[in-house]
């Protein structure tokens, strides 16, 4: 037993300063990257449906202008006039689109920074994402030289919150509107059709709010988002209760209260839907 | 038990249970260990590691692992009102990082934080549910006081004949031949003078001093003597430990100075801080005990006996009310001091350094474990080579030279050495500078072992 040596210190030669060890942890734990589905089959067939479709009409239309100019030179112009107004507005509506769906990409990218703790990007996020905030908004000042967290408590406060509270009027006049619409609607079917354009119209405008204006695809992304987070605003919401007995205490309510409720359950989800949507486009997760 | 805190226990169990019942469970974790067992550093660790884990980073591969990969988010708990300081890992992590680096000062005063980890909930229709959020109540403190909490249960008399027992044994009856000279040559019935009080104190504290810097003893109470905190040294302390004999003023005024300390430390200590723990984790600086040799080794499993015997041991009662920890995990400390082949017998040795506080533990119905870690890890495995033989080893670079050293820690044995081991005499283990950091610790600091660690305390919990 007693063959072991005592305990040694054995310094290095050369007697200056080393490095500092070091074991390339940041590195090491780096949280995996989220793998890349990339495209579904469903959506290249899509994508290669609309390529054909725009492609294949685009070809027919120049020939079309062709065979026209070859006709008379004054019907050639004006066939070469209507398809360029027809094809601006369809790649219009592409673009629009596509910047709808983008913008909303954005937010992921300021939260992902945000949870990341990477403090120059979220810093640049920030300012970005304030430029693009519809006219007559509150915005932080001096963002560039704070400390970070002093920076996101600033958005919080100025920006994020009272946005949130325009949201939670936006959700309470949806929620009388939908309350009157089921207490007078005769059936159940058009009650859910005209729920759900409300409700959509809800969630547009929130996100307008927060400087988002999705087209269709924009709206779908979000609507699924929405979904989402709605799980996360808890159902026994005790603010969501106590709006909607606000909503609820108002005259009419009162006098048909007994007799729908359906509605009030309208009422509900719609307030419920509009925090959901604040939720979904904030650039910050709520405190 | 008192009617009083018999009382305090029925809320405090039904607030935990209303508490599960909505998610938000409230978790004390207590970390005990001994002066400079590694408590600020193992802290400081914990906090940074856990909160980078919520941030997607994978600092805490098995406690990722065992509860499934459903850490969505951890956070520190915002200031409330709290009168305790705050634990603040930032500083500590700061410190830790800069050039030169520093290494935490000796805690001098209590400090609380409160961490919330927010899980998914484990059932199929957790998706529906909000997630749960777990509250980690985490507690800082100078490690001398917790030796306060075995006087708890003694009175003035049987104290002063333990400590004077041991005082006159071994290492100890060396440093304090002034202090003992001055009781025995005390007249059994000196009587209340203030100057002989102090002149008592003052001798007795010297000789507990020494006793932890020179050889490193550790069961040397009371704390507050050799760790004053923040209120520095006050008449309350003006006591010492006299022989049976003695029953003169000065006497009886120590033993009510004795009172009057422990009602002190019962007060701010115990009651507010010490009386309701989930989980407890016991950190042992195993190695630096086995190089002070075999007084120090012996010292401080004596040491770990007494807590543990009212950190962790609940009566029945206590245990009813969920007051007594349930899982108590023991820990060798500072492991990446020794190189990795030889962890495995630190995690041994650690099992019988505590045997006496494990019995404690499992009489009180918890579960125990035992772990062998870095709370911040600061050397890489190397070779030495010795009287032409190659052992393994550690490299690292010195605190205060900033230079580079291979240090071989000698033999780790897996149990309680034998005599002929101690003879290779005392031997300090140099500090080491921390490896490279982030100051604002994004990606947690690197350790050994910390995550199995807690996926044992924790992951049932989480
Ligand atoms: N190499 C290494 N050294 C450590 C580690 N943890 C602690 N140490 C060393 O141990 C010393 C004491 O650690 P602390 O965390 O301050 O100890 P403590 O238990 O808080 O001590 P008190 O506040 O006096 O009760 C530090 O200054 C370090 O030198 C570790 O994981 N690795
Ligand atoms: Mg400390």
């Amino acid at each position: 037993m007693s063959a072991a040596p005592p305990p040694r210190v054995i310094l290095e030669e050369p007697a200056s300063a080393a490095q500092r060890l070091d074991f390339g942890w940041e590195v090491a734990v780096a949280p995996a990257a989220p793998i890349d589905r990339g495209w579904s089959s469903l959506g290249l067939a899509g994508l290669g449906l609309a390529v054909l479709l725009l492609g294949f009409s685009l070809l027919e239309a120049g020939n079309f202008v062709a065979a026209q100019f070859s006709q008379a030179a004054w019907l050639g112009w004006v066939t070469l006039a209507v398809a360029a107004a027809g094809f601006g507005l369809v790649f219009a509506a592409v673009g629009r689109e596509m910047r709808g769906y983008l913008a909303l990409g954005k937010v992921d990218a300021v939260r992902a920074a945000h949870a990341r703790g990477d403090v120059v990007a979220l810093r640049g996020a920030l300012q970005d994402w304030q430029a693009r905030l519809p006219e007559g908004r509150a915005r932080a000042a001096g963002l560039a030289d704070m400390p970070i967290d002093a920076a996101c408590a600033l958005v919080e406060a100025t920006t994020l919150a009272p946005i949130a509270r325009d949201a939670e009027a936006l959700g309470r006049a949806a929620a009388i509107q939908a309350f009157a619409m089921t207490a007078v609607s005769p059936s159940p079917g058009l009650d859910v059709l005209v729920f759900s354009w409300r409700g959509i119209r809800l969630v547009r405008q929130v996100a307008a709010l927060h400087g988002l204006r999705p087209g269709i695809a924009g709206t779908v992304a979000l609507l699924r988002r929405v979904a989402m987070d709605a799980a996360t605003v808890a159902a026994t919401d005790v603010a969501v209760e106590a709006m909607l007995r606000g909503v609820l205490s108002s005259r009419i309510a009162e006098h048909v209260a007994g007799e729908t409720a359906a509605g009030a359950v309208a009422a509900r989800r719609m307030i419920l839907l509009a925090r959901a949507a604040d939720e979904a486009c904030r650039v910050l997760p709520r405190g | 038990m008192d009617p009083l805190s018999l009382i305090r226990g029925v809320l405090d169990t039904t607030e935990d249970a209303a508490r599960a019942l909505v998610g938000r469970e409230r978790l004390r974790l207590a970390v005990t260990g001994l002066s400079r067992a590694g408590k600020t550093v193992f802290l400081t660790s914990l906090i940074a590691n856990l909160v980078a884990a919520g941030r997607g980073a994978r600092t805490l591969p098995a406690l990722d692992e065992a509860v499934g990969g459903r850490i969505r988010r951890v956070q520190v708990v915002p200031a409330g009102t709290e009168t305790v300081p705050r634990f603040d890992p930032e500083a500590h992590l700061g410190a830790l990082a800069a050039d030169p680096p520093h290494w935490p000062e000796r805690t001098e005063d209590f400090s609380t934080l409160s961490i919330a980890i927010d899980v998914e909930r484990r059932t199929s229709l957790g998706g529906l549910l909000p997630d749960r959020r777990v509250t980690l109540d985490l507690l800082d403190y100078p490690g001398e006081w917790l030796l306060d909490l075995p006087m708890l249960r003694q009175d003035y008399a049987s104290w002063s004949a333990a400590t004077l027992t041991r005082l006159r044994r071994g290492a100890r009856a060396e440093v304090a031949r002034d202090f003992l000279a001055f009781i025995d040559a005390l007249p059994g019935d000196a009587a209340a003078e203030d100057a002989l009080a102090k002149r008592g104190y003052t001798l007795y504290r010297d000789a507990l001093r020494a006793c932890r810097d020179e050889h490193g003893l550790r069961f040397l109470q009371p704390g507050r003597f050799l760790n004053p905190g923040p209120r520095g040294e006050a008449p309350l302390l003006w006591f010492f430990p006299l022989p049976e004999g003695a029953r003169g003023g000065l006497a009886s005024l120590c033993a009510r100075r004795y009172a009057a300390y422990l009602d002190d430390q019962r007060s701010n200590f115990l009651d507010p801080f010490f009386t309701r723990f989930h989980r407890q984790v016991v950190l042992v600086d195993v190695l630096g005990a086995l190089h002070a040799g075999q007084e120090a080794f012996e010292d401080t499993a004596e040491a770990l006996a007494a807590v543990a015997a009212v950190v962790s041991g609940g009566n029945w009662l206590e245990r009813l009310l969920g007051a007594a920890p349930t899982r108590v995990a023991f820990a060798a400390t500072k492991a990446d001091h020794v190189p990795s082949r030889a962890r495995d017998s630190l995690a041994a040795l650690v099992e019988h350094i505590a045997l006496g506080a494990r019995g404690r533990a499992e009489a009180g119905g918890a579960a125990t474990s035992f772990h062998a870690l870095a709370a911040i890890r600061c050397t890489e495995d190397a070779v030495a080579t010795l009287e032409g033989q190659a052992f393994a080893a550690v490299r690292g670079i010195l605190l205060n030279e900033g230079r580079g050293a291979t240090i071989y820690p000698g033999e780790v044995p897996m149990r309680p050495p034998e005599p002929a081991f101690w003879q290779s005499g005392f031997f300090r283990m140099p500090e080491f500078r921390p490896p490279r950091l982030d100051p604002a610790g994004a990606s947690g600091v690197p350790h050994l072992g910390m995550d199995g660690l807690l996926a044992w305390l924790l992951g049932d919990a989480l």
